[in-house]
């Protein structure tokens, strides 16, 4: 029995190894055909080369995938659509090189990113990934509220280019069909920021006047200060040129406070109702009417209540979608008129889109305020200042102080070659006008994309636009400018009055502390 | 008799009635699970890996199970002839219970049809391999083991054959389960850092061993005082007593070694700081561990009652010692930046629904082989046939 | 000899070119679900902006450094340990470590039960809950780039040079160098962090505000099972033996168990 036992036990055993040695067998065997070989890079999950969206095959072509600039989700101005960048660097080339903005601030972050809000990037991008904030759905909500009074203002630049959305060549000036296509959309009142742009070479011009004839102790050169981008780069990079900006606010931030304070009073409507829009050719434009100090009408009425001076700022682009959501037929609209009271507008005015415009309407103006006499005709046409050069320089005679040395910049990179003189107190020259954006407002962020990237061919025609429209205007100088004459004599009293002062003059703040500065070449 | 044996017989009772249902609603779920994945039907996350089913089915089906191990070990090893009785029903628990198990990992894993990966594609580094390996042999093993039972009343013609290999098969039935049993608390070693010090120890593999060891007996008294009901057929309580107080020597063994494991790593202010994991931790132990220990060796042992309370307090500390493992013991880090995880209806649904079918087809084995065996019980009702057995249903 | 990324956290000002570029050429699909948070959402989820279809991300710290803000962003991604949890953890090798460096994974190997997102010490290993046939997600550094002599395809598209690619060694050297000139926290993450990973850290800010799991073990993770399998089949064995013995001793003479 026991035998028996033991026997069945060795050969189950045996049966039982066979089994087990069977199965190892089996699979070192499939290990060795294939199944357990050690795996090799291309076994590893996920793709295997670049698929940019636009290329259906993936593959190391393109070989320039060099990477993108940061934009804050904070960003008032500037959204980035992570899905459609294909990294192909071109926003670091602009806003490296031409803007001098990236790459030229030392890491680590100290709070937020160093960003001017200027937009080139936009124009840069070429597979549309960074656009403007969009804040047409705020709009179209405050026009369907019949308790909100919607004002508006449209900026130089935008005339000369929102036809291009609606297939017009390159260079038709549209002023009167914008006016109609912003009356068919709603909105209350429609002025032109030229208005004010003929008021800030009142203010600017006579600030300038004052610091030429050393009635105000502020240094010379004066710097323009109605590009908010440049602004907002001195404030970041040369803070200690602060006092050389002019106190001067931009032609919006001008417009708003007037909207909500003088048009508000002559039109008996309580300003905490109003909205006011602005349509620019300029992103930095989004960030501007969000500084805190850009509540001048709130704080000259006493009453929190009152919204900021511009509510709402949109591009070109913006407002061409609006239109077209809308179901406007643009090309057929007739020509409108701007409301008055802030709706007219000089040659001097309209050409502050193109780069040198301000520089030559207030060196109109200066002339008079000099001289008290009308500028030759010389100055309706100074060559000079005009074209697409990043530095331009002139002087011009002016009876009684001489030689009037002035520059003209566009593009951040060249104003930094010409702020590092004017720190090193090498500066020639009495007044500046910088643009940030090359060429002026009318490449501006917020312009319609008419090539990617922008082409100088387009530039000249814009600048061309703006020009004819100067030497349409039977008004070419801002002191010419009834409405002005009416507003001094009504409202303001004379520029850099005190209630000049406080709607349209403004302050600035160092944002060095923001970020940690550029490392000295040599270590 | 020889036709009685050979029918099949099914009582339809209203219990069965409800476990049907409940296996019926986990089979919808567990279709929808096949076609939709396991994020339509689970509360699973990146957080929570694993959830209840790796919990309840697998580490706790797993030493539930382990009665059978244990059984096989005292009865056909050692020869205690005297727990003979429990054996067959002890075995078949486990067998469902892994079957059990297997069909809930085949579940529960993401690429089900590659479940045969491990066995061409060796990593052999790994706690889990031991794991995967020793749970399919050990499932194959207990299924032929069956054979030989079911081979008494169907194929009858392998019945000696398999009768001759089951020596071999009891002592692979021991020595695999023994392994993986003490592997699955290995799986846990890995997560050092993130398992609660309270539970993490280089003893994990000793810990799960003994308590799926002392675990059988407890799963054996409730077992069988629920079947004993069902089939009017009670074993006799000096059989479940001997077995308790080995349960409970081994619970000795458990608790004195989790003693030396929290002095080694200086866990006992931890272990008595009444916050939520102590609490959880010291209740797995006093009610797990220590009361059973003194109702094993008290008068209490002595009545049915008390071995009833004893499987109870015993089957539900190892419970609770397999969930805090995995939820009381990752809690703390896997929810640390607001991960969250509670189990869905579906998944207790899923669970509930395999434990269903499990009690169905116990209840199937034993209506018609020959599991609740006749030396040593109580006989209620039943007709002794000449081979000195009993035909419950004829 | 194996190859790594040093991260230089303060020089990320957060522009996720690496994030982008991971998805272009690993084909990572966007899910809109994710794409609308921000690399602050994203550090305050516990998923750390880490899904099946994003196998790196920005997250953003907003911090204080000797009483002014700092703003720091820190790539997360897979570190490819030195020693892998992941690969010891998985039992049908899908997940293995390249000599290069790289840890891959394929998904024709995997069974899916998710023992390496358990046993990875960083919480890497992404699942595809969603899909009915799921498999687990991480980045795979770049293998073919890598076998290429470039650099995985986030470094190479960084514009600040916060990452660097090369010998791992190399990069540790360049890390001490970087740490004492620019007055770093003296640590390199990664360094033995989990018995040594492929990408390392170094910071200005202490690594515990950036939720990096700074009290991992430095031991590597597969040491801690290794010995044990080693012995469990030596184990296994001598029990069976001991179990047939104890079979035969005490069944001799004994009628068997029916």
């Amino acid at each position: 029995m026991a035998r028996k036992k033991e026997n069945v036990r060795r050969v189950s055993r045996r049966s039982f190894l066979k089994f087990l040695g069977g199965a190892s067998l089996a699979g070192a065997s499939l290990n060795l055909v294939g199944w357990g070989k050690p795996l090799t890079a291309d076994k590893a999950a996920g793709g295997n080369g670049w698929l940019p969206t636009q290329y259906n095959i993936p593959g190391s072509w393109p070989t320039l995938v060099r990477g993108r600039v940061p934009i804050e989700v904070t960003n008032p101005s500037i959204v980035r659509d992570s899905q459609k960048c294909i990294l192909c660097g071109q926003c670091i080339e602009v806003c490296k090189n031409v803007q001098s903005v990236f790459g030229h601030y030392s890491l680590p972050l100290i709070e937020g990113i160093v960003c001017v809000n200027c937009g080139q990037c936009i124009h840069l991008c070429p597979s549309g990934a960074i656009s403007e904030v969009d804040d047409t759905e705020r709009v179209l909500k405050a026009l369907a509220d019949p308790d909100v009074h919607v004002v508006v203002q449209t900026a130089p630049a935008t005339r000369v280019a929102l036809g291009e959305e609606f297939g017009l060549p390159v260079g038709t000036n549209v002023q009167g069909k914008q006016v109609a296509a912003l009356r068919k959309l709603g909105f209350d009142a429609i002025f032109d920021t030229n208005f004010t742009a003929d008021l800030t070479i009142m203010e600017e011009g006579t600030e300038l006047v004052k610091r030429v004839k050393g009635e105000l102790k502020k240094p010379l050169p004066q710097l323009t200060s109605c590009c908010p981008g440049w602004v907002k780069f001195v404030e970041y990079f040369y803070p200690d040129l602060l006092e050389n900006l002019s106190s001067a606010k931009s032609p919006q931030q001008m417009e708003g406070a007037l909207i909500k304070t003088y048009y508000a009073k002559a039109n008996k409507i309580d300003p905490e109702k109003i909205l006011s829009v602005s349509i620019m050719p300029c992103i930095a434009k989004k960030f501007e009417c969000k500084r805190p100090e850009m509540v001048s009408a709130s704080k000259e009425e006493k009453d929190s209540n009152i919204t900021p001076d511009v509510d709402i700022v949109l591009t070109t682009r913006e407002l061409a979608r609006m239109i077209k959501k809308a179901g406007i037929d643009f090309n057929a609209l007739p020509d409108g008129q701007y409301d008055r009271l802030m709706g007219d507008s000089t040659g001097a005015a309209v050409i502050f889109g193109a780069t040198g415009g301000v520089m030559e309407a207030a060196i109109r103006s200066a002339y008079y305020l000099i001289t008290g006499q009308q500028p030759p005709l010389t100055l309706w046409d100074l060559q000079p200042v005009r074209g697409l050069l990043g530095v331009k320089e002139a002087a011009v005679n002016i009876p009684g102080i001489g030689d009037l040395k002035v520059a003209v910049v566009s593009g951040l990179a060249n104003a930094r070659k010409i702020m590092d003189q004017v720190r090193a107190k090498k500066s020639p020259w009495a007044f500046i006008e910088v643009m940030a954006c090359p060429s002026g407002c009318q490449y501006g962020g917020g312009q319609p994309r008419a090539s990617a990237p922008p082409s100088d061919d387009i530039r000249a025609k814009r600048s061309a636009a703006l020009y004819q429209s100067d030497s349409n205007n039977q008004l070419r100088n801002s002191h010419d400018n009834p409405e002005i004459a009416q507003i001094y004599k009504d409202f303001l009293g004379k520029p850099m009055s005190e209630l000049a002062e406080t709607l349209l003059h403004t302050e600035y703040k160092s944002r060095a502390k923001q970020f940690i500065g550029e490392k000295e070449k040599s270590s | 008799m020889e036709t009685t044996r050979r029918r099949w017989s099914f009582k339809i009772t209203p219990i069965r009635l409800v476990f049907m249902a409940i296996a019926v609603l986990a089979i919808l779920i567990i279709l929808i699970r096949f076609i939709l994945g396991l994020g339509a039907i689970t509360n699973l996350n990146d957080q929570w890996p694993w959830g209840l089913w790796i919990a309840f089915d697998v580490l706790l089906g797993v030493a539930l199970a382990g009665g059978g191990y244990g059984t096989v070990l005292i009865v056909y090893i050692l020869r205690r002839d005297k727990y003979y009785p429990v054996a067959r029903s002890a075995m078949l628990t486990s067998l469902l219970g892994y079957v059990i198990v297997v069909l809930g990992l085949l579940i529960e894993v993401g690429q089900w049809f590659n479940f045969w990966r491990p066995f061409v594609s060796w990593g052999y580094d790994s706690a889990l391999f031991e794991v995967f390996w020793c749970i399919s042999m050990y499932t194959l093993v207990q299924v032929i083991e069956f054979c030989e039972i079911a081979t008494e009343k169907v194929f009858r013609g392998f019945h000696k054959y398999l009768k001759k290999a089951m020596p071999v098969l009891l002592v692979l039935g021991i020595a695999i389960p023994t392994l993986h049993q003490s592997t699955l608390g290995e799986l846990f070693y890995m997560m050092v850092g993130k398992l609660d010090i309270l539970w993490w120890s280089v003893l994990l593999p000793p810990f799960f061993l003994l308590s799926s060891f002392f675990v059988g007996p407890g799963m054996i008294v409730l077992e069988t005082s629920l079947s004993g009901k069902a089939f009017h057929h009670q074993v006799e309580v000096p059989v479940l007593r001997g077995l308790v107080r080995i349960s409970a020597s081994v619970m000795i063994l458990y608790l004195l070694l989790k003693i030396a494991d929290m002095a080694v790593k200086g866990t006992f202010a931890k272990a008595f700081a009444l916050d939520f994991t102590s609490i959880m931790f010291l209740a797995e132990l006093v009610f797990g561990v220590l009361i059973p220990i003194f109702i094993a060796f008290s008068s209490a042992a002595n009545t049915r009652k008390g071995l009833i309370l004893f499987g109870m307090l015993d089957v539900g500390g190892v419970i609770l010692n397999r969930f805090n493992v995995v939820f009381t013991g990752l809690g703390g880090y896997l929810n640390q930046y607001g991960g969250h995880y509670f189990p869905a209806w579906t998944e207790f649904a899923v669970s509930a629904g395999l434990v269903s079918i499990a009690c169905l087809l116990y209840l199937f084995i034993t209506e018609n082989f020959s599991i609740i065996d006749h030396r040593g019980a109580e006989p209620v009702k039943g007709v002794m046939t000449e081979h000195g057995k009993y035909a419950f249903f004829k | 000899m194996t190859k790594g990324v040093l991260v230089d956290i303060p020089k990320c000002l957060g522009c996720e070119s690496c994030s982008v570029a991971c998805k272009l050429w690993n084909d990572l699909s966007w899910d809109p679900e994710q794409k609308v948070k921000t690399a602050k959402d994203r550090a305050k989820e516990p998923n750390k902006g880490l899904w099946p279809n994003d196998w790196t991300s920005i997250n953003f710290y907003g911090l204080e450094k000797e009483g002014s803000p700092a703003w720091r962003f820190v790539k997360t991604q897979c570190l490819h340990c030195e020693e892998p949890a992941c690969v010891s953890a998985c039992f049908s090798k899908a997940l293995q470590k390249l000599p290069e460096g790289p840890v891959i994974y394929d998904q024709n190997l995997c069974v899916g039960c998710r023992y390496c997102m358990l046993a990875c010490p960083f919480n890497i290993p992404k699942f595809q809950w969603k899909k009915v046939i799921p498999g687990i997600r991480k980045c795979q550094m770049c293998p073919t780039r890598i076998s290429n002599g470039e650099a995985p395809a986030c470094t190479s598209v960084c514009p600040t040079g916060a990452l660097t690619f090369g010998e791992r060694e190399e990069l540790l050297a360049e890390a001490k160098k970087r740490i004492k000139e620019n007055g770093y926290i003296d640590r390199i993450f990664g360094e033995k962090e989990a018995g040594g990973t492929g990408w390392l850290y170094i910071s200005d800010v202490p690594f515990e505000q950036m939720d990096f799991r700074t009290d991992v073990t430095t031991k590597p993770l597969p040491s801690y099972t290794e010995e044990y399998m080693k012995v469990t089949p030596i184990v296994g064995v001598s029990w069976a033996a001991i179990l047939a013995g104890l079979y035969v001793y005490f069944n001799k003479g004994k009628e068997p168990l029916e």
